[in-house]
């Protein structure tokens, strides 16, 4: 860093604080945000930076102007702000942040139109950001990383400011989308429900008029959501909204779509196309697939075990698991499609027997027992139409439909 | 004798007349009130006002607070004396009668004394109206045999027999004006008695008396407790006192002055003690010293008593002046105030009073010492532990060895170490109330005044409960176990006296000290101020003109004291959490509050904490390891088991003990909760043990991990949950044995599959099988439901029995016939309970219609269940709960 005089650093900050100012009495949204955007780590943010290192007064500017001391409240913790950001002190900077933030926020309840939505959105993202940032040096330094709790509750409270019946409405989901991230990444899914509801019950909403990437993302949390309560037609519902109106060009959003949705799509019995998987480098999903698709259960147990710790951070696990039935299913029809080349009269009734031998075949070392049950759990799920003749150990199926497809239906649970 | 002698004229004056106690009492002076004055104290709906004259002189310038004041100052003796009587006491005999004449008086009093008035007036009523059963003495006589040794009511009482009659003059004058005034108690004749008691309470003797309780209260208040200036005020307060209202007794009050103070100090310092903590506060700087000095005096011969009287105040001027100097009323940071209330309230009897405000004193001028006396950020200073009467008497003067002794304390080196549980009784006092007949029997007669009323004709009885209560002394003074037992004894009594007693204000009060919680027993002084504070509210009311009156008097006194130490007492806690909420937790020196154990029981039963721990009765780490090996051993039931654990890991958490034993400890009561299916308990020690683990600290970290799996699998049903505890297995914990079982488990329960669940349930290493039992019946009836389901036309319920889990045994082993027999039976049995038909075949095996079943199954409710949904609460295992 260069030397910079003080008539330079005086002239930094007056920069700012002028730029501020008519940003605000102007309403120039571009320009405002750009102010508080620290994380974009702008030259002009960070040159102000050093300046308000460098000039320890600044504050005595901002009280001395009538037009800056009106917004003192947000002014002051934003240059304390800026300048624990630049020296690294992240948990400072979040706190003075968040000062500056609710100041504007009060600021920004009194403007009547929402031309500053812009900007909230600025700061709500800055702060998420850099709570995360200080939680991660909070923890580095032993101690218990809360900002981003505290950023949650903050956000909430933006929520509340937007949700209401003017102008300003449509950037509450843009809030509600931030709350997820944070919810999501705090593990405290739970605290979901309460966004959601208002969002999607509350009469000053209309889904749609919200913009669209806020949809898709909110979409995409809410699918999430379902998928760990294993509602699948809604995850699929919610995915595939996501999924459709996502910006195609932005892959790596695809792609988490997809890795939430295919896993939801197998479970109702539909299969990707390998070059979509391919496409998204979602290779993980492959096997599982041709699983699937031959009634291999030893392919299924391998990838799940092969990708077990993807499968589990991402939460698609259980999911996953899950589908062991469908290849079962897919095992038995083989079996019934063999017998009925060999004798079509007689291919409705599979013997245990084969059924066991099949798994031995693919190392599944299963007996009796173990395969009637299975059998009858399939039976019972419908997975596969019959019923079991215990006495004989046969499976009798259904002469009509003995395999009936889930066509978007999950599985009977 | 004036003591014993007042009382039994007391006593006797229900039945008579007056007339004893006049002779007893011949001291009683011309002086006497106009008749007015008396209907007055007759009729105390009016002196509701009074109870603020108590803290005001001027009070006792109006007529009627005057009387009242009086009547305060006696209860205030009688507290003095009784008080810790009047705690124990149960109140089961709270008669209408009381109300008429005593309910009023409460109110009035109530300003000063209102909890004590009350149970004095409960005390009292009983006895006279009712003559309540023996019972009730006798309880009070062993309260009181606790409470009585206090050395400084000793000395107090004991002062008064012993000394000339022209000191007790004042005292006694009442009684004789009552007696005096025939007319006067036809009309009072239910509580002719209380009427003469309180006449002498009104007498001119009294002013005296009331001019000491005046200083006292004016010094609490101002928190200082400077006895020479109690002095003072007595006298200025007398004069003030006697002019307005009785100029007659003005005459005689100065003479009693004199020789009063020394025992009016004592006394009132008592007096105050039980009525406001707050005040009480003040007092401790003062009192201690007193006790001490009664504590040596008592070892002298008696006759040192009638000396000590006007020695003591000279005596203890020089101290309380220093002490006062300390405790200039401005220069006291209120959150002390609030502390020392704190400190106060916790305790239950003067003694423990008294040898707390010693302690107090202490603390407070090791903080004044070390500067920290208004840095020290008092709301959250822990309170010491209660100390022991003993060592206060021994040791008050020695902080260093108390430090020396107790290193923990690093702050207050004065807090000591005893608990609130310890017995008060002191050895010292007891000692020399023993061997000193006479003392004590005075002290019956004062105990058993109540009593005495009864019996007034059974002198003998009286007698024996003398000598009762000199062997119950004798026992005091020896240091036994056993005293610590019989005091927890007599304390668990009281509460349950209490819920014996069905009048309104004793539930009001069980429930507010209940809900007053961490500091109160049932009779805690904090507790009584409570109910003090409560009738204050009507005396707010009432006493409006009066207070007008008063006014230039209040502002030191009663206004701004009374007004503040009520707030403050109902802000205590409040106040304390809200300026902790700004003391940082890491600010707290958790070190210095850490207890250690001193306990040698290897016994003990749980009971939750409502105050600071007392290291007397926290076992340390070698005894819990003892404990923790008995229990292991032990034979009893699970209950039991769970509360010696319980008391266990309270022990361990109050010294912040957490090692291997710790874990040990935790992973025993884990173990023998999922035994007994006591899953909450269990839940307790898994999330103990999950950071007990993550702090390194070795143990069945796999055991639990797969248990965990279990109860998340099996009982949270989150998938969440049970994901993000999947993730966090290590690779290790994935090869452990324990841990593949549960994850085994868990495939089997998420795809249904019964057969491998019930193969697991059987192959299930550790408790895992206690875990899936909880589980096996939701199971099996989703087995059974698939079963009817999926096959057709039926099942044999051998095979169900056998795959279900009913037997235990390979049905093709041929030596278990018998025992496939049973678990045919069994399964039967299920099956005919959740709904299902069966149906037998040729050879008689009991097969499953599966076609017919499908429809009818139904989960049954569960049998055990019981109506507050704890199974585990079964009456019988509760009343087997052993004693202790």
């Amino acid at each position: 860093m260069a030397y910079m005089s003080m008539g330079e650093a005086h002239r930094r900050i007056t920069d700012y604080l002028n730029r501020f100012y008519d940003a605000v009495s102007s309403q120039d949204v571009a320009s405002l945000k750009s102010l508080f955007s620290l994380s974009s780590n702008s030259p002009f943010l960070l040159s102000l930076a050093d300046a308000l290192n460098l000039f320890q007064d600044a504050n005595r500017l901002i009280k001395q102007s009538d037009k800056y001391s009106l917004y003192a409240e947000i002014l002051v913790p934003v240059f304390r702000s800026l300048q624990n950001y630049k020296q690294g002190n992240l948990v400072e900077a979040y706190q003075a942040f968040e000062k500056s933030a609710n100041a504007f926020i009060q600021e920004f309840r009194n403007w009547e139109s929402a031309w500053a939505l812009e900007a909230l959105y600025v700061i709500v993202y800055e702060i998420r950001v850099l709570a995360e940032r200080a939680d991660k040096e909070l923890a580095s330094t032993g101690k218990s990383p809360e900002k981003l709790k505290g950023a949650g509750s903050f956000l909430m409270k933006v929520f509340g400011v937007l949700a209401g019946k003017g102008p300003k409405r449509v950037g509450a989901l843009y809030v509600t989308c931030q709350l997820f991230k944070i919810y999501f990444k705090l593990g405290t899914v739970h605290l979901c429900r309460s966004v959601i509801r208002s969002i999607e019950t509350a009469r000053i909403f209309d889904f749609e008029e919200f913009p669209k990437s806020d949809k898709v993302t909110y979409m995409y949390y809410t699918g999430r959501l379902e998928v760990f309560n294993e509602n699948f037609p809604a995850a699929d519902q919610k995915l595939s909204y996501a999924l459709k109106h996502c910006n195609p060009h932005s892959e790596a959003n695809i792609r988490m779509i997809l890795k939430y949705l295919i896993p939801v799509k197998l479970s109702i019995g539909i299969l990707p196309r390998d070059c979509l998987l391919e496409n998204y480098n979602l290779l993980e999903y492959s096997n599982i697939v041709q699983a699937l698709r031959r009634g291999d259960l030893r392919l299924l147990r391998r990838a799940l075990q092969d990708h077990e710790d993807r499968f589990l951070r991402s939460g698609v696990y259980l999911v996953l698991e899950k589908l062991e039935l469908q290849v079962y299913q897919r095992l038995i029809k083989k079996i019934y499609i063999i017998q009925k080349q060999r004798d079509p009269s007689r291919a409705h009734q599979v013997k245990l027997e084969v059924i066991v031998k099949a798994l031995k075949w693919l190392e599944m070392d299963m007996d009796l027992d173990e395969v009637e049950c299975i059998m009858a759990i399939l039976i019972y799920k419908n997975l596969v139409k019959g019923y079991f003749a215990h006495k004989s150990k046969v499976v009798v199926l259904s002469k009509q439909d003995p395999f009936p497809k889930l066509n978007g239906r999950p599985v009977n649970s | 004798m004036g003591y014993s002698g007042y009382y039994n004229n007391y006593q006797q004056q229900p039945n008579h007349a007056y007339s004893q106690p006049v002779g007893a009492y011949q001291n009683t002076g011309a002086p006497y009130q106009p008749l007015s004055s008396f209907q007055n104290t007759g009729s105390y709906a009016g002196s509701a006002s009074y109870s603020s004259t108590y803290y005001n002189p001027a009070d006792y310038q109006t007529p009627g607070g005057y009387q009242n004041s009086g009547y305060g100052n006696q209860t205030t003796m009688w507290n003095n004396g009784n008080y810790s009587n009047y705690s124990s006491h149960p109140y089961t005999n709270y008669t209408p009668d009381s109300t008429g004449a005593y309910s009023s008086g409460t109110s009035t009093t109530s300003m000063q004394y209102p909890q004590q008035y009350k149970q004095w007036a409960d005390y009292y009523n009983p006895t006279e109206v009712s003559c309540a059963p023996g019972t009730e003495n006798i309880s009070v006589a062993s309260s009181s045999t606790i409470s009585c040794p206090i050395p400084a009511v000793t000395s107090g009482y004991v002062t008064p027999n012993s000394q000339p009659p022209q000191s007790y003059a004042p005292y006694w004058r009442p009684e004789s004006n009552s007696s005096s005034i025939p007319s006067l108690q036809p009309g009072a004749v239910t509580y002719g008695a209380h009427d003469g008691y309180w006449k002498h309470g009104a007498q001119s003797s009294q002013i005296h008396q009331n001019n000491t309780i005046q200083p006292n209260y004016q010094n609490p208040l101002d928190l200082k407790s400077s006895y020479d200036k109690f002095q003072d005020q007595q006298k200025t307060v007398s004069s003030q006192g006697t002019d307005l209202q009785f100029p007659s007794p003005q005459q005689v009050a100065p003479a009693p002055i004199q020789t009063a103070p020394s025992l009016d100090t004592r006394r009132v310092g008592k007096l105050q003690i039980p009525t406001n903590p707050r005040i009480a506060s003040n007092l401790t700087l003062g009192l201690p010293k007193t006790e001490k000095d009664s504590s040596t005096n008592s070892a002298a011969p008696k006759p040192a008593y009638i000396s000590v009287s006007l020695p003591k105040p000279t005596e203890k001027v020089p101290s309380n002046d220093a002490v006062n100097s300390i405790l200039k009323p401005g220069m006291f940071p209120k959150s002390l105030r609030a502390y020392v209330e704190r400190a106060l309230a916790r305790c239950k009897d003067d003694k423990q009073m008294a040898v707390c405000q010693a302690v107090m004193k202490e603390v407070i001028t090791n903080a004044t010492a070390d500067g920290t006396l208004y840095t020290r950020n008092w709301e959250i200073e822990p309170l010491f532990p209660m100390p022991d009467a003993d060592m206060v008497n021994k040791d008050s003067s020695e902080c260093s060895t108390n430090d020396s002794v107790l290193p923990k304390y690093k702050r207050s080196p004065s807090r000591r170490s005893k608990s609130r549980w310890e017995p008060l009784p002191e050895e010292k006092p007891a000692d020399n109330l023993v061997p000193n007949s006479s003392h004590t029997e005075k002290h019956s007669s004062w105990i058993h005044n109540d009593r005495d009323r009864k019996e007034t004709k059974e002198g003998k009885e009286d007698g024996l409960r003398n000598t009762k209560w000199a062997t119950f002394l004798q026992r005091t003074s020896s240091k036994t176990p056993q005293r610590y037992k019989k005091q927890r004894l007599a304390e668990a009594s009281i509460p349950s006296e209490n819920g014996d007693a069905s009048s309104d204000s004793d539930k009001e009060q069980g429930l507010t000290a209940y809900y007053s919680g961490a500091m109160a027993f049932t009779d805690s002084p904090e507790e009584r101020k409570r109910r003090e504070n409560r009738s204050k509210r009507f005396d707010l009311g009432q006493g409006q003109g009066h207070r007008s009156e008063n006014s230039h008097f209040r502002p030191k006194n009663a206004g701004a004291g009374n007004l503040y130490s009520r707030r403050a007492s109902a802000l205590v806690l409040s106040k304390s959490f809200e300026d902790g909420g700004n003391k940082a937790v890491e600010d707290i020196d958790w070190d210095a509050l850490t207890v250690k154990g001193t306990c040698q029981e290897i016994e003990k039963r749980y009971l939750r904490l409502t105050s600071a721990p007392d290291p007397a009765t926290v076992r340390p780490e070698e005894v819990l390891e003892k404990a923790l090996l008995m229990v292991q051993n032990s034979q009893k039931n699970y209950l039991y088991k769970c509360d010696q654990l319980k008391s266990i890991r309270q022990d361990l958490t109050v010294q912040r003990i957490r090692n291997q034993l710790t874990v040990k400890v935790y992973e025993t009561h884990a173990r023998l909760a999922l035994e007994f299916g006591d899953l909450p308990e269990y839940n307790q020690c898994q999330s103990q043990l999950k950071t007990l683990y993550a702090e390194g600290i070795e143990g069945s970290h796999m055991e639990f991990a797969a248990y965990n799996l279990l109860c998340v699998i099996l009982h949270s049903n989150n998938n969440r949950d049970l994901v993000l505890s999947m993730s966090r297995l290590s690779v290790e914990a994935k090869d452990d044995e324990a841990v593949k079982h549960a994850l085994a488990v868990r495939a089997a329960v998420t795809s249904g599959n019964y057969v491998t669940f019930f193969r697991l349930y059987k192959a299930a290493p550790n408790l895992n099988t206690c875990l899936m039992d909880l589980y096996v019946e939701k199971m099996r009836y989703k087995a059974v439901n698939c079963i009817c389901r999926s096959y057709r036309p039926t099942v044999p319920v051998s095979y169900i029995a056998q795959v279900l889990g009913f037997s235990t045994y390979m049905a093709t082993n041929g030596e278990s016939n018998v025992r496939d027999a049973e678990s045919l039976e069994e399964c039967v049995e299920w099956l005919k309970a959740h709904g299902a038909s069966t149906i037998a075949d040729n050879n008689g095996d009991m097969l499953l219609d599966t076609k017919a079943s499908s429809s009818t199954l139904f989960m049954p409710d569960p049998e055990d269940a019981v109506a507050h949904g704890d199974a585990n609460l079964a009456v019988n295992d509760f009343l087997a709960r052993a004693p202790l």
